[in-house]
């Protein structure tokens, strides 16, 4: 029996689950897909190793290890300080409050330092905006800070060669350039602090012949000009996903990348999240081509292809507003926006309808159907409207045609790389070979820096002073946590110094933002007797409150233009739709290891842009790929002219006729780890009007032509609960039928969790909850009768041991989970959770503690999502433990499956034995602890030192945690050095311990709430009032492993849209 | 016949297995169980009080009741308390509120080996000659000389015995088979020491010793027990916390809220070292280093401006100056000697050859200290949950620091040491109300079916309490 379309009480996983690839199932029983490390002692050629090398290891091994033998121990030495700072004990971390800004990105966070260094970013519980909560991208930021690839000295091109300079000297050449320009120009992403712009604006009042253009590298240039328009005020309204009943999403990943992610998804659960007695959750609608992580949490999705987005709006705003408007929309679209208009005049005032589209018209209409649904005032407001965007590429186009009139002889580019991010990147190339002077603020090279001969390299952002003012009502503070590890200057201090400011003191900026501060936020009505007491009040909080701006004036509803403005359908066979990541962005974050081999939430692809084929249902047995492109395949893409090879993976829930591409790949100029990497497609982005618009209607794909050499997606690695069929077609569990189910005649139901339905995911519709719970419940009555016949004596244990003192237990709240990956970059951030590049994650190698499992299901075509956040559960009947034979896993009085790496000596057998595959094995030097070169992967072509083996990236590394060796497995320890830590401050104080005493790096990283860790012993604790949901359940209750982590059910709240 | 021979001396050698393996109590044993057990609170000459009584005539002192009470006493002292017994109640009047520590695990034989050392100790039999005559107050008793020769002579000697018997054996056999017509040849010794079975169980032989040395020296490999190196400054514990009786957190501050004790800074030092210049042993050979690594001028009482960027020779001016003005002063003379002058000069050399290495070229920055207590960087430690939660006294884990001139490592800092110590110690249960989710334990306490809470009842052996 294969799954039907329509049978939602199902979940897969993937396209090969469905299918029953017989490849996938024989490798489902199989830990880390039975590849072997040293198949042909593969790993040892590929270093120009050999047998030889490797006899002359093994002698210099034992010769070494009988001369040490024979040696004293190496003398260590302890250096103290010679004058303790009063703020640094040794041992003892501290954290400063600082925000993390990169571009328009936003995250106000904590930043923990040991001994002067930062190893670890939370979000910081003050912002009214994020409530602490992070992105992946904030917690990388921290090893941004250690790359290796940043700019150490200032450097001046002289004669075609670029030579390190002093400050000196950049400064006199850069002035004196400066004073000899007709015209300069400043290219910028969007800057959010009101301070450096007060900075430019200096700077411009010096040089009266400079103008700023700024642009962002994925464009909502669109929605400010539909604002000015419709409002006349350029910005971004606050949008509150909290207040919306019904929410219609055209094509904005607003959970994943869209303007400010964690604001809107700590806001979107609030409306998701269920209470079991009054069931009630938002409507979230989402109108996309291909599946973004927002895509994947909506109740319904409805598919378009991308021309067709103008057209879909035009379509809504009819239905809503009234008129006619959506020629050439696709009928099925058509009928499902029918009933979504519907809905939405019956949550008038209670809706928010946002779009993406980076068309003005579009974006008008937008603005009509939110003001005609009375959403002004409620779900949008101009009081906290944002500044998170605030770019114009329109404006870079015109200053590459100024470039190319000659009219230009100096530009500045601080922070941007229009080189690479621009639709219109070729052309900004080549005009600026025509610039005289061309200087570059950047901490890092990138294909921008390549054509600047003057690099003046500027601070990491946590290493700079500065604010951000994200949103209006909200101001924050950025201060270094620790001192500039290069000889780089911040960009605001050049600038005041080639303005010829005033530069007070050894911080000219700091000065100077104090000062302005002084102005205008203390000033402003702070309630503080002093200044200095307001800004040390700032900066302990990193946030504060500034007045709210004013209502932009009334809507201006003139919108006859619009709908003859939209973008028309193509009319094209087949089209491409181009995304931004949710790890790397439009390339900014290309240089990060972390970023790079975060899976994406839907794909689960790391390490490059797969093309995303539709999945097409035969309507019978197989489920096939565009062109009969499957998992892996390469194919030919020819888009807009240009021609790319292009791995390919395969997408459910694709509009037809439509593929797939994320951004922000295949940089040229992006350091060891982000050089080469995919490929680009920035410019075969359209362009309407001079803005990008993210698809492209000229496109064509090639049949398979290859296998990608190391397929890095993560889906089918470490699954668990996956069915295949015995011969006489029923369905059992895939491990089973590979165990010879048939030798062994029947099975005993139920005995350790064979030949019953698995309990791994539970969907269901909330107006079926009710039966929902009752089926689950029934199960869980069942597994208990199962779990009864047993020799262990688990009640004992409990009486004994487990109920007194602590007992660690996790909850997790699959309704809450957007699957954002925030808490796997936590995770390797906090335990030192190795990167291992691209060939060894194809290989099932990837090091991850916790990883974010996704499962479809419902109609095959057209799927809904649920993610799983899948770590070491911390069973109290833990098969590993019974398996190692070394008693390198044992269990704690407090519940913790511990490991100690010292003690392990590699056998795996715990890995093999763990149901839910939670366990990773050292297979390579990973950490680069050993010396043989032989034994540590290449985790990118380009480097010369092997990522962490370098002492500046090593600074990342958390002291607490052990670094483990080659040869040992590991897995998530529930963060044991926070419960030690937590422990520790409650004896101290002589109290008793509180659940928000012990916070996991993944509960503090997650940006929703959704995982919450406690003492299960704690009855008025956090984690007990989860634990009291009749919607919990436990993953794989019927095997009796009494796991530590339990999870909610599943709720989706959809409607028939096609009937 | 070789057969014979080997399974001869195989019955020899488990024959003589008892006499190295014996348990009877010895003083011997009795100093190890003393050391492990009662040398934190007890003298250890048996005639001094320190935080527990004198222990030399314990026995006479308890003669009036039965050797089972003493040995009670010893294992439960609060026990006996409880129950009323005269003597420990009398004992206890005297030194309550100091609680001795219970030793359920220490045996009959255990006790009389302690007994027989405490008594060696205190009439002074067991202390070495030279240290008696040193009169030592403190000096550590050397190892009591063991008759070893006396097993390598009975072994030898046995081995003889069982290589004659063998030979005899041989003999008779031929003789035997002579008897009987047939001829065997006789093997010489040479023969019979190069046959197989001989070869055979000599390399068995060696590789099990062998075994043995490899895996013990492996265990003991990183272990430094007694380290006691030079160190840049020849700072005396035994002045500062011994004579002056300063505080140890005073410096090590922090051991009270930190994994690390740390090592002071060296402006920790000058809160006493502006005012105290000249050292009681050292003058000014060692405090000048001080005042060299953080920039300081003892000459005016002034902290140098710009320190970090003056030259060697302009420093060698300051300190100089500074070594020989107190050589002036000191020796009331009006001009600096010879004598003087060669001191003076000595002195920088020390100076400049401890502040810098082969990384560190400058003398400016920080005192490069030789660090003495390691672990292995898969092992966490943290000093506060020690000293702060457990209230464990610093000599605990490092000795009597306040009596020493050069630190040394007090504990072997094993795995072995440390589980040992959690199993023991017990739980400062009562006054922490953090301990009170321990609910069981304190019925338990209440009901008297536990007298005690240890470190290892509350997980205090788990994997994970140290190694993550």
């Amino acid at each position: 029996m294969h799954k039907t379309k329509m049978d939602n009480k199902a979940v897969w996983i993937g396209e090969k689950d469905l299918n029953r690839d017989p490849e996938f199932l024989e490798s489902v029983d199989k830990e880390f897909g039975g590849t072997d490390v040293l198949e042909n002692g593969e790993a040892l050629v590929e270093k120009d190793s050999n047998r030889r090398d490797f006899l002359k290891f093994l002698g210099f091994g034992l010769g070494a290890a009988t001369v040490a033998a024979g040696c004293d121990i190496p003398v260590k030495r302890a250096i103290p300080y010679v004058i303790k700072p009063d703020s640094i004990v040794p041992g003892v971390a501290t954290y400063y409050a600082t925000s993390y800004v990169e571009g328009g990105d936003y995250c106000p966070i904590l930043v923990k330092c040991r001994e002067g260094r930062p190893i670890k970013i939370e979000g910081n519980d003050l912002s009214t905006m994020t409530k602490g909560g992070t992105s992946a991208r904030a917690q990388a930021a921290v090893l941004s800070l250690y790359d290796t690839n940043r700019y150490k000295k200032p450097m001046m091109t002289a004669d075609g060669g670029s030579a390190e300079a002093s400050w000196g000297d950049i400064d006199a050449t850069v002035m004196a350039k400066l004073a000899a320009s007709n015209n300069i120009r400043i290219v910028t992403n969007t800057i959010l602090s009101p301070t450096s712009k007060k900075v430019l604006a200096d700077f411009t009042a010096k040089y009266p012949q400079s103008k700023v253009v700024t642009y962002d590298p994925v464009s909502s240039a669109a929605i400010l000009e539909a604002n000015e328009m419709s409002f006349g005020d350029r910005v971004i309204p606050g949008y509150h996903f909290d207040k919306a009943k019904v929410i219609v999403s055209f094509n904005a990943d607003f959970l994943g990348t869209w303007i400010s992610p964690i604001e809107y998804a700590s806001d979107y659960v609030k409306g998701r999240k269920i209470n079991p007695k009054n069931p009630k959750m938002s409507r979230h609608i989402q109108v996309e081509s291909h599946m973004s992580m927002t895509g994947s949490n909506a109740d319904d999705r409805i598919l378009i292809k991308p021309s067709e987005l103008g057209a879909a709006i035009a379509f809504l705003h009819g239905k809503v507003a009234g008129g006619a408007g959506g020629n050439g929309l696709n009928e099925r679209a058509k009928r499902a926006l029918t009933k979504i208009a519907a809905e939405l005049k019956g949550a008038r005032g209670n809706s928010l309808v946002v779009s993406a589209s980076n068309n003005v018209q579009e974006q008008l209409l937008i603005n009509d159907i939110n003001n005609v649904l009375g959403n002004y005032g409620n779900t949008l407001s101009f009081a906290d409207a944002s500044y998170q965007r605030q770019g114009d590429e329109r404006k870079l186009g015109k200053l590459v045609s100024e470039i190319e009139g000659g009219r230009i002889d100096t530009v500045i580019v601080w922070g941007a790389n229009p080189a690479y991010d621009y639709a219109g990147a070729a052309a900004f190339k080549a005009a600026m070979a025509k610039v005289n002077t061309k200087i570059a603020l950047s901490y890092q090279p990138n294909e921008t820096t390549a054509l600047c001969n003057v690099i003046a390299p500027t601070h990491h952002v946590l290493e700079s002073w500065g604010d951000a003012q994200p949103k209006r009502g909200v101001v924050s503070l950025i201060q270094p946590t620790i001192s500039p590890l290069f000889d780089t200057r911040q960009a605001e201090e050049s600038l005041m110094a080639w303005a010829g400011m005033e530069m007070r003191g050894d911080r000219p900026y700091l000065s100077y933002l104090k000062s302005k501060w002084r102005e205008t936020m203390y000033a402003g009505g702070s309630g503080f007797a002093t200044f200095d007491g307001f800004w040390d009040n700032a900066l302990h909080d990193g946030v504060v409150k500034a007045g709210g701006g004013a209502q932009a004036s009334g809507f201006n509803a003139d919108i006859s233009l619009a709908k003859g403005g939209v973008s028309k359908p193509s009319g094209s066979e087949l089209e491409i739709v181009f995304f931004e990541p949710v790890s790397v962005g439009n390339g900014v974050f290309s240089t990060n290891p972390w970023l790079q081999e975060m899976p994406d939430p839907v794909a689960r692809t790391s390490w490059g842009n797969y093309l995303a084929v539709p999945v097409n249902y035969d309507g019978g047995i197989k489920f096939l790929g565009l062109n009969g492109l499957r998992d892996g395949d390469l194919a030919e893409i020819n888009v807009g002219g240009k021609t790319m090879v292009l791995p390919v993976i395969q997408q459910f829930g694709m509009a037809p006729g439509t593929i797939g591409l994320a951004l922000g790949y295949g940089r040229a100029d992006a350091g060891a780890c982000g050089t080469g990497v995919g490929k680009d497609v920035n410019d075969v982005v359209t362009v309407n009007g001079g803005l990008s618009q993210y698809y492209n209607p000229s496109v064509s794909v090639s049949n398979g032509i290859g296998k990608e050499d190391h397929f890095s997606c993560v889906q089918y690695h470490h699954t668990i609960g996956v069915q295949a069929e015995n011969n006489d077609g029923e369905t059992i569990n895939a491990d089973e039928a590979t165990l010879g189910q048939t030798a062994y005649g029947v099975g005993i139901p139920g005995y350790q969790g064979s030949l019953t339905k698995r309990s791994i995911i539970y969907p269901t519709d909330i107006k079926e909850l009710k039966d929902s719970m009752a089926r689950m419940h029934k199960d869980q009555k069942n597994f208990d009768h199962l779990n009864e016949a047993t020799l262990y004596p688990y009640d004992e244990y409990v009486a004994e041991k487990y109920s007194q003192g602590h007992h660690w237990g996790m909850h997790v709240d699959l309704n809450a989970c957007i699957g954002c990956n925030a808490c796997t970059v936590s995770c390797m951030a906090e335990n030192n959770v190795p990167v291992v590049g691209k060939k060894e994650v194809s290989r099932h190698h990837e090091m991850t503690w916790l990883r974010i499992d996704r499962y479809y299901f419902g109609d095959a075509e057209n799927p809904n999502t649920v993610y799983q956040p899948m770590m070491c559960q911390h069973c109290d009947n833990a098969p590993c433990e019974n398996v190692c034979p070394v008693n390198a896993t044992n269990h704690s009085s407090e519940g913790l499956n511990q490991m100690a790496y010292n003690r392990c000596v590699g056998t795996r057998y715990c890995a093999n034995n763990c149901p839910y595959k939670v366990r990773r094995f050292n297979w390579l030097d990973f950490t680069t602890a050993d010396i043989f070169p032989a034994n540590q992967p290449a985790v990118s072509k380009g480097e010369a030192v092997p990522f962490g083996a370098d002492n500046l990236t090593r600074m990342v590394l958390n002291p607490d945690v052990t670094v483990r060796s080659r040869g040992v497995i590991e897995k998530c320890s529930f963060c044991v050095q926070r419960l030690q830590e937590g422990k520790l401050t409650a004896k101290k104080e002589g109290r008793r311990l509180q659940d928000s005493d012990v916070r996991t790096a993944c509960q503090t990283a997650c940006p929703t709430g959704a995982i919450t860790f406690g003492d299960t012993n704690n009855k008025q604790g956090d984690l007990s009032k989860k634990l009291r949901s009749p919607l919990n359940y436990v993953a794989l209750d019927e095997v009796n492993v009494r796991s530590s982590v339990t999870y909610t059910m599943k709720v989706v709240n959809k409607e028939p849209l096609d009937a | 016949m070789v057969n014979h021979l080997t399974k001869l001396t195989l019955i020899i050698l488990l024959g003589l297995a008892p006499i190295f393996l014996s348990a009877q109590p010895s003083a011997d044993a009795g100093k190890g169980l003393f050391k492990n057990n009662c040398a934190q609170c007890h003298a250890k000459n048996m005639k001094s009080v320190a935080t527990g009584p004198a222990l030399g005539g314990v026995e006479e002192r308890w003669a009036d009741y039965p050797r089972q009470d003493l040995y009670d006493w010893i294992r439960n002292s609060q026990a006996m308390i409880k129950k009323g017994h005269p003597k420990a109640v009398e004992l206890w009047g005297t030194w309550k509120p100091t609680v001795m520590q219970a030793f359920p695990n220490l045996s009959d034989d255990d006790i009389e080996s302690l007994l027989l050392y405490v008594n060696g100790m205190y009439d002074g039999s067991l202390i070495p000659k030279s240290a008696v005559a040193a009169a030592g107050t403190t000096g550590e008793a050397t190892k009591a000389e063991t008759p070893t020769w006396y097993y390598y002579a009975l072994f030898a000697f046995l081995g003889f015995l069982a290589l004659l018997l063998a030979r005899i054996i041989s003999n008779l056999n031929v003789l035997a088979a002579a008897k009987d017509g047939s001829t065997v040849a006789q093997r010489t010794i040479w023969q019979t020491l190069t046959s197989k079975g001989v070869i055979g169980f000599a390399l068995f032989a060696a590789i099990i010793l062998g075994g043995y040395t490899t895996v013990n020296n492996a265990i003991s490999l990183g272990r430094q027990q007694g380290y006691a190196p030079d160190q840049p400054i020849a700072f005396s514990h035994a002045t500062h916390a011994g004579t002056h009786k300063i505080d140890c957190q005073y410096c090590h501050d922090g051991a009270r809220r930190s994994k690390h004790g740390v090592i002071p800074a060296a402006n920790t030092c000058m809160n006493c070292h502006r005012a105290i210049k000249v050292g009681s042993k050292h003058g000014t050979a060692e405090l000048t280093k001080i005042y060299a690594s953080i920039g300081y001028n003892p000459s005016d009482n002034t902290y140098i401006k710009d320190y970090d960027n003056l030259s060697q020779d302009e420093l060698k001016a300051i300190y100089t100056k500074w070594m020989a003005d107190t050589y002036i002063t000191e020796e009331g003379i009006e001009e600096i000697d010879k004598e003087g002058e060669a001191m003076v000069e000595t002195q920088w050399n020390n100076l400049v050859s401890s502040l810098t290495n082969d990384q560190k070229k400058k003398i400016q920055g920080p005192i490069e200290w030789e660090r003495i207590h390691n672990l292995p960087d898969h092992v966490y430690f943290n000093h506060s949950q020690h000293v702060a939660v457990g209230k464990l006294e610093c000599q605990n884990c490092h000795g009597a620091v306040e009596e020493m001139e050069v630190l040394a490592q007090h504990a072997p800092l094993s795995m072995g040491w440390c589980i040992n110590c959690h199993r023991q110690t017990e739980v400062q249960f009562g006054d922490n109300e953090y301990y009170k989710s321990y609910e069981k334990y304190h019925d338990d306490l209440a009901s008297g079916d536990k007298d005690k809470v240890t470190v290892e009842d509350i997980g205090g052996l788990e994997c994970q309490k140290c190694h993550y």
